[in-house]
């Protein structure tokens, strides 16, 4: 169940970033029944990249903290960051790089962990 | 005479008893890995290892500083962004993953025993190894510069001491006085370093109102990284304080007097206040003296697992390696040290392991609020660590995104210093 305290810190975060100006993630509730295409465990190898700038503790010290969040978020996003609809060349190259599977399965994996901020 | 029968019975219990001990080849030891070199490479890859590793990886980080200063945002410090405190960070956390710390330096490789030999005489058996060192400057490449020289023109190139004696030398300037840089030739560590470097002294110096100093940098590339950009900002923010000079405008580097700080070139001669010399550079001496260099003086690796060229039981990751397209950098290094981490939990523990992939991203600080990135992702192509993909920042952004730009460079810090050291 995410933890709407902190997804409205994350959309804070988000604003404050400068991500996207006056735009906010749409919140789509997960259809009752569909199952996740994302595995933790490849999940958990390709945050290895994530972790250096997106703190594993979810602490924010200048780049939004990504831990705990909920999944349709996360996918929602990268996808955003895929189309060029939401502006940051770092991370326009990173989730444009990404298949739909590993983008389900850093969702799975970030989405499991606590922050511990 | 002949031997006693106590002697003799005595023996043959000895004999006994030496042979029911248990055979070593029997008794299951742990996988060893040895890592030399606790910069942002060595110390992620020891780090990354014992962490994944579920016990089976004994890792011992060989370094023989307590701490480690960052070079990259030391550039912030000279400017007055941060201090030196916060740019410097103990090795003490990486031992709750079970990363055991020698605090020596190694002065020596045996690739056939397959063994490292400490500064005390002590030899660490290995069954993998990572070399991880970091640059070494190339004093006598510039006439009339030695490693005593740099105590009064210092380089700054390796951070510590050596930074804190720039700052000193850059915050005793008066108004109206020279600086010299002599920018590195490629490759060398942190492309845009040196021009950020000008940045953070042009900040230093229009922040204390002097209005007639001057930088002048002599440079033997014919460009450098994000020229333009820094090019744009040193004419936005400090007009008229900064030229940089190629090859074609001073004619080359003839030489520089440490008792003077005379720099001489074949175009003119210049009297600094400070002499900011950054040699050309090569890998770490016990990476040469390993034999795992090549002419250029760094280590060739294979782009697939970041292992040696030279040696398939050694693995070569940051500065001291030859990385394709990927520029010496921390980034770099750290992520080149996630794929020999991977790459070494599969060899020495069965763990999987996925085809290599790398980034890094690069950002510079030129004046307050105003920082410019460059950056990419690589993958193993043509024999080589390949660029599939880059960016970079344009000139003419809006002052937001450039503060914002600045506001990811120091939430990266955060985040590098973080993955590393915590």
């Amino acid at each position: 169940m995410p933890n709407s305290a902190a997804v409205r810190n994350l959309i804070a975060a988000i604003a404050v970033s400068g991500a996207v100006l006056g735009s906010v993630p749409h919140m789509t509730a997960r259809a009752s029944g569909e199952p996740s295409k994302g595995d933790r465990a490849l999940g958990e190898y390709l945050s290895s990249e994530c972790v250096t700038c997106h703190q594993l503790s979810g602490q924010f010290k200048g780049i939004p903290p990504i831990v705990g969040w909920p999944e349709d978020s996360f996918v929602e996003i990268m996808q955003e960051y895929q189309h060029k609809k939401r502006p940051n060349q770092v991370m326009q190259m990173i989730a444009g790089r990404l298949s739909e599977e590993e983008i389900a399965s850093l969702a799975v994996y970030f989405g499991s962990l606590k922050s511990s901020r | 005479m002949s031997t006693s029968r106590r002697q003799f019975l005595g023996g043959v219990g000895a004999l006994a008893a030496a042979s029911s001990l248990p055979c070593p080849a029997i008794a299951q030891a742990k996988a060893k890995l040895v890592v030399v070199g606790g910069g942002p490479g060595g110390a992620t890859i020891a780090k990354y290892v014992a962490k994944d590793s579920g016990g089976k990886i004994d890792v011992i980080l060989v370094e023989p500083a307590k701490q480690f200063t960052t070079c990259f945002h030391s550039n912030l410090y000279l400017g007055g962004f941060r201090d030196f405190k916060s740019i410097t960070h103990p090795y003490s956390a990486l031992a709750k993953y079970g990363v055991k710390l020698n605090h020596q330096a190694a002065t020596a490789v045996d690739k056939s025993k397959k063994t490292v030999r400490l500064a005390s005489g002590t030899v660490l058996p290995y069954d993998r190894l990572v070399i991880a060192p970091g640059i070494d400057l190339k004093f006598d490449s510039i006439p009339g510069y030695s490693e005593a020289a740099s105590a009064v023109m210092p380089h700054a190139w390796k951070a510590g001491p050596q930074t804190q004696l720039l700052k000193k030398q850059l915050d005793a300037l008066k108004d109206g006085d020279l600086i010299v840089m002599i920018a590195p030739p490629n490759p060398y560590r942190c492309p845009p370093g040196p021009y950020e470097r000008i940045s953070m002294m042009a900040h230093v110096l229009k922040a204390k109102g002097h209005k007639k100093s001057k930088i002048v940098i002599l440079d033997p590339k014919p460009n450098f990284s994000k020229q333009g950009l820094f090019v744009e900002g040193w004419e936005k923010h400090y007009p008229g304080m900064v030229e940089w000079q190629d090859p074609k405008v001073h004619g080359g580097i003839k030489s520089v007097d440490a008792k003077t700080r005379i720099v001489r070139t074949d175009l003119a001669e210049y009297k600094a206040q400070l002499v900011n010399v950054i040699p050309a550079q090569m890998a770490g001496k016990i990476a040469r003296d390993a034999g795992l260099a090549n002419d250029s003086g760094f280590c060739p690796i294979n782009p697939e697992n970041m292992k040696s060229a030279m040696d398939a039981n050694i693995y070569v990751v940051g500065d001291a390696c030859i990385a394709g397209d990927m520029p010496k950098s921390a980034f770099s290094a750290n992520s080149q040290a996630k794929v020999a981490a991977l790459m070494i939990r599969g060899e020495l523990a069965g763990a999987k392991t996925f085809p290599a992939r790398y980034t890094n991203t690069c950002w510079s600080l030129i004046e307050t609020d105003d920082t410019v990135k460059v950056g990419g992702r690589y993958e193993a192509k043509d024999g080589k660590i390949a660029a599939v993909e880059t960016f970079i920042s344009k000139t003419g952004e809006s002052a937001d995104l450039r503060k914002q730009t600045q506001v990811e460079n120091m939430g990266w810090y955060s985040g590098i210093t973080a993955d590393i050291f915590s």
